[in-house]
């Protein structure tokens, strides 16, 4: 179990990592939500259930379940109104200059 | 397995850092917004390994609960005022 | 004031009290009454918001639907993190525009939420006044506008096929638009 539960934090810090460097690396804020969403959605997942993992059969796991469904629900709701706002208040996004 | 669970705790800090440096630097208002957000989705991680590590997981989960729901107002209050004002 | 809907009620006090034994953790009669009276007044307050009630099949529906809008999300994952570790970054931000043939809001809200957690692709607009027509053109009176950041990521929202999944999800409800 403890294998297990090693793993999936490994594979969720990768993701982690990726997106902070995507963050830093590129170029405006329509692609930085990307990177972030990374984290948001996969992330959080992996290193989440692997903690579960690690705690056993008890009653927190259930909260750490909850915790989750909540990121779920509430991720995709703050990351389009963060893009909306920044789309009406007029940010052009980039665009890759045809070469 | 602590030790692991330490050295993860210390990444994550780490990685905190860097999204610090878009708040810090972004160009736009906007990029700041975005980095407090990715910042809370860390914090909440961050909350609920700490209780494994102080093996204290029923108390930690209640804070990190918390946060969230708080994390979610403020971001929707913030971006709608800034919706509405446009660029500074 | 609108008719509030009883049954609306009932599921939204439910989904509270559970949430409420779910934090609380303790099984006292004095939690429980206390729980199950602040929920009901709570959903009482705010029962005039959203008349819609998921009928329970279709509750089953979009449960099925969750572990394959997860395999999504695996899929576009890896590829963004190819993106992001491809030292040349290559890259190729586009808005493009989607039009739902679905005859349900609840249904066009799902498409939106699954689009925007799927990486690579984010909804940035869903209201269809104030789409700004100098980045898109004519303004269309349906469309979602949605940002993707390279070639296949914008395919995978216009090839339709998260949008045939999700009118599987919504095919035996009544229009309401």
């Amino acid at each position: 179990m403890d294998i297990l539960s090693v793993l999936f934090i490994l594979a969720g810090l990768f993701f982690l990592i990726v997106a902070a460097i995507g963050v830093i690396r590129l170029p405006d804020v329509f692609s930085r939500a990307h990177a972030v969403s990374l984290t948001d959605s996969l992330g959080a997942f992996l290193m989440l259930v692997g903690l579960a993992l690690h705690e056993g059969l008890s009653k927190n796991n259930l909260k750490i379940i909850a915790v989750l469904a909540l990121l779920y629900i509430q991720n995709p709701v703050i990351t389009h109104a963060t893009i909306r706002a920044a789309l009406r208040a007029g940010l052009k996004p980039w665009r890759r200059r045809p070469s | 397995m602590k030790t692991f669970f330490f050295l993860v705790l210390l990444v994550l800090a780490i990685l905190i850092g860097a999204y610090l440096y878009r708040v810090l630097q972004g160009p736009t208002i906007f990029d700041r917004l975005l980095g407090l957000n990715g910042i809370s989705t860390k914090a909440i991680i961050l909350l609920v390994l700490m209780g494994t590590v102080f093996e204290r997981v029923d108390m930690f989960i209640d804070i990190s609960t918390g946060y969230a729901l708080l994390n979610l107002v403020g971001a929707l209050a913030v971006a709608k005022y800034l919706e509405q004002k446009g660029l500074p | 004031m609108r008719p509030v809907s009883s049954e609306f009620l009932v599921l939204k006090a439910t989904a509270l009290f559970v949430l409420w034994v779910l934090l609380s953790g303790s099984f006292d009669w004095v939690h429980l009454v206390l729980g199950g009276v602040l929920s009901f007044t709570v959903a009482w307050i705010n029962s005039g918001h959203s008349p819609f009630v998921p009928k329970f099949r279709l509750w089953g529906n979009i449960l099925l639907y969750l572990p394959w809008l997860f395999l999504r999300i695996v899929e576009g994952s890896l590829h963004m993190s190819k993106l992001i570790l491809n030292p040349d970054l290559p890259i190729d931000p586009r808005l493009i525009r989607v039009e739902p043939k679905l005859g349900h809001r609840s249904a066009v809200v799902l498409l939106g939420n699954s689009i925007t957690l799927t990486p690579g692709t984010i909804t940035a607009e869903v209201d269809h006044d104030v789409v700004p027509e100098t980045l898109i053109g004519e303004a269309d009176p349906d469309a979602l506008l949605v940002h993707a950041i390279d070639e296949t990521s914008a395919r995978d929202v216009t090839s339709g096929r998260l949008e045939a999944k999700i009118a599987e999800v919504f095919k035996n409800e009544e229009r309401s638009l």
